[in-house]
């Protein structure tokens, strides 16, 4: 039996496909962001949707649902005062005042687990509602 | 965007009846320097609009002076504690000591900039006490240099010598004048001469004498080293009044006090010591409670006296005839603001008071508008033919204006407390006033209709063509009515935001409207469709107070508790906006948009700020 190694708190396994997704945004830079959901009947965090790296950061902004949660990946690339172009992986955990409790329970207790499973995250953000994602944000913590 | 500080119309010292209180200045500079709320207010005399505040007191702020070098200004508050910080390059502290118990009321630098004199409420403990501000070694800043017995009550004023050999003078609510020697100082001995509080007390500018004024009405003339006392005040023409506050001329051969008799008087000080009363400066007013002088200055050429009302006369001292430069301001949280569009176009702001002061851009302080019934003002809205207020009882007052006057208001009772008001741009003569559950339709001065509607309303606004209304509520909803005559017919709810709403205001060409609530949420909404149009304008940190539309509907801007005012693009998204950062300490209440590039804002700390809002 594949034992997929269960979050103890919510029982939710990453899919392989999750996890290969992701090394494809951090080695190959095929994808600029990964929305990951989680699918609570096959009980796994699974590939939402990604984005091609001609994408920018409002279109990532506008891909995340208002009223749920998701977790993300996002690759920001910018350039430091020392003139030196730079890329950092941001993890960001969606979770909206607005949406529903049972939503946040479950993205909440999973997200340790499926944080563990990517590996080479430089920073991790969570954000309640837009304004704590906005592209600012990610600016100041890049320095 | 970006935006710019254009002007700053500043606020007026903090009075408080049957006080006096110190102003002091820089000679060369033409500064002067005083206190309203946490708050130090350095004014240049001759450009009123030239004004920077230091906001980093964490206590009302009472009492400030400039060092002798004018490198340094020293500040108290009332929590006793003194801050030493830069007059220039963005006021960078230098120290700050915590001096007395209790709040300080008078402090004074001593001539080589070394010590300072602090006097104040020590609450049972010290009264006064002199410390070292700048030493050669550090360990020694901060220290007493002397034991400041003999007062038993809160020592209003004191004063350094300014000359050697150095005397420090102090004076209080005990009647008694105290006269120190030292360093390091000692009680040398008290004068008992006046029959009530002492105000104030100074030191002429070669230290050969000093003054005291007190609320007996007389003034007494010492001896500088000895403190013998040489003479008075004469009695004769003298002050029917409380004399708050006494100032030397810089060549030491005049004073001027001012006194709860509403003048000020400048008196020749003779060489037997007596002083003779040379001109009565009267300060014009209606001659109410609120023209009493408590604080004076003399400058230069300048003979600088407060109000209790908050009113700054500037008098020639060359020429005493002259009449006076006169500017005011408010004392208090200015909760709104308007634009009148008359030529020039001015700004009338009004405090909770009763207050409304005009300002004209470039100018400045332009004038108060005086009311027949000065109540106080909860809720204002103007225009060119007429003011609306409503305040804390159940009435509602409608002033016709005539040009500059305010005509006889009339009052209309409209059964509670209006929490809202809005006119109808295009029919003045309807005003919808949200009480607490419910809506008063008002048409001239006649009660249309009273209607409850079972929620608790925040806030309201009414179409400028009068056909429409929206009520926000403490649930968070927006309800959109119809109005036909005397009923109102619900015709829609609106359910966004999270918390009560706090301003709802149509946009200028009335294709959107804006909400806001207490929540620190903003939405822009579309009036036809009654869709979100703009949203994620979530960028304040506390509630949001005021909101205001630029006149060709393009911008929106917020004013929130949490100082800020953010001004966003109604057609690109909410993250691109300009944020105007600690634009009135204690919280923005009120905001108008001047014209399509300029923002008038207004908050606590009880200045109007016009600020250029700069798009890319």
């Amino acid at each position: 039996m594949a034992f997929r190694g269960a979050n103890a708190s919510s029982g939710m396994g990453v899919a392989d496909h999750s996890k290969a997704t992701y090394l494809e945004l951090q080695r190959k830079k095929v994808h600029r962001y990964i929305i990951f959901k989680i699918d609570e009947k096959k009980k796994e965090v699974i590939v939402e949707k990604t984005g091609t790296p001609a994408e920018n950061y409002e279109d990532f902004t506008s891909s995340l649902p208002e009223n749920d949660c998701r977790y993300a990946v996002y690759d920001f690339d910018f350039v430091t005062s020392e003139n030196c172009q730079k890329s950092k992986i941001f993890f960001i955990a969606w979770s909206p005042a607005v949406s529903r409790i049972r939503a946040k329970m479950l993205y909440a207790t999973s997200k340790d687990r499926f944080r563990r499973e990517l590996k080479g995250i430089h920073y991790e953000i969570q954000a309640t509602d837009p304004t704590e994602m906005d592209l600012e944000v990610l600016q100041d913590r890049a320095n | 965007m970006s935006s710019e500080l254009l002007e700053s119309y500043a606020c007026m010292p903090s009075t408080e009846r049957g006080r006096g209180i110190l102003l002091s200045g820089h000679s060369k500079l033409n500064n002067i320097l005083y206190t309203n709320g946490r708050s130090v207010i350095i004014l240049n005399l001759d450009n009123l609009l030239d004004v920077s505040v230091y906001g980093e007191h964490a206590y009302p702020a009472t009492v400030a002076r400039y060092s002798p070098n004018g490198e340094w200004i020293a500040s108290g508050d009332v929590s006793g504690t003194v801050r030493i910080w830069g007059a220039y390059n963005e006021n960078v502290l230098k120290n700050e000591f915590k001096v007395l118990s209790g709040r300080i009321d008078d402090l004074q630098w001593s001539p080589d900039g070394l010590r300072i004199v602090a006097s104040g409420d020590g609450k049972g403990k010290s009264f006064v006490r002199a410390f070292i501000v700048l030493s050669s070694s550090r360990w020694d800043s901060g220290s007493t240099v002397g034991d400041f017995d003999g007062h038993s009550r809160r020592v209003l004023s004191c004063a350094f010598k300014p000359t050697r050999p150095f005397r420090i003078v102090t004076c209080g609510e005990d009647f008694i004048v105290n006269f120190y020697e030292g360093p390091p100082f000692k009680f040398k001995l008290s004068c008992r001469d006046h029959a009530n509080f002492v105000n104030c007390v100074r030191f002429s500018p070669d230290g050969s004498k000093f003054i005291s004024v007190s609320s007996d009405k007389k003034g007494n003339i010492y001896e500088g080293k000895t403190a013998e006392k040489i003479g008075e005040l004469s009695a004769e023409d003298g002050h029917t009044g409380s004399i708050y506050a006494v100032t030397w001329s810089p060549d030491g051969k005049q004073v001027l006090t001012v006194s709860a008799d509403k003048t000020a008087k400048v008196w020749d000080i003779l060489e037997d010591g007596n002083g003779m009363v040379k001109k009565t400066l009267a300060c014009g007013g209606s001659g109410g409670v609120e023209d009493m002088l408590i604080g004076c200055l003399w400058q230069n050429n300048h003979l600088v006296t407060v109000s209790l009302g908050g009113m700054i006369n500037i008098f020639s001292a060359t020429d005493l005839d002259k009449e006076p430069i006169t500017f005011s301001g408010h004392m208090r949280n200015v909760t709104s603001l308007t634009v009148l569009n008359s030529v020039p176009k001015s700004i009338l702001s009004t405090s909770y008071e009763g207050l409304i002061v005009k300002w004209i851009q470039g100018k400045g302080f332009c004038g108060k508008l005086q009311r027949k019934e000065n109540s106080q003002i909860k809720c204002f809205t103007a225009s060119e033919e007429e003011i609306v207020t409503s305040g804390y009882d159940n009435k509602v007052i409608r002033v016709p204006l005539q040009g500059e006057q305010c005509e006889d208001g009339v009052l209309v009772d409209v059964g509670s407390q209006p929490k809202d008001l809005s006119v109808a741009l295009l029919s003045p003569e309807l005003v919808v006033i949200a009480i607490d559950s419910g809506v008063v339709l008002l048409q001239g001065t006649k009660v249309v209709s009273t209607l409850n509607l079972g929620f608790t309303v925040t806030a309201s606004v009414i179409s400028p063509d009068g056909t429409e209304a929206i009520l926000g509520g403490q649930d968070g909803k927006l309800r959109i009515y119809s109005i036909n005559g005397d009923t109102i017919t619900e015709q829609d709810i609106l359910e966004k935001h999270r918390g009560a709403i706090s301003v709802i205001r149509y946009s200028p060409d009335v294709s959107m409207f804006a909400s806001a609530d207490l929540n620190r949420e903003a939405v822009v909404w579309d009036r036809s469709t009654r869709e979100v149009k703009l949203k994620n304008m979530l960028f304040h940190s506390a509630r949001i107070n005021c909101l205001a539309w630029s006149p060709d509907s393009k911008m929106v801007a917020t004013g929130s508790l949490d100082t800020c005012v953010i001004i966003y693009d109604v057609d690109k998204p909410a993250a691109s906006r300009i944020t105007i950062k600690g634009a009135h300490l204690g919280g923005v209440y009120g905001l108008v948009f001047i014209d399509d590039r300029s923002v008038a804002s207004s908050g606590e700390d009880a200045f109007i700020r016009v600020w250029k809002v700069i798009p890319h």
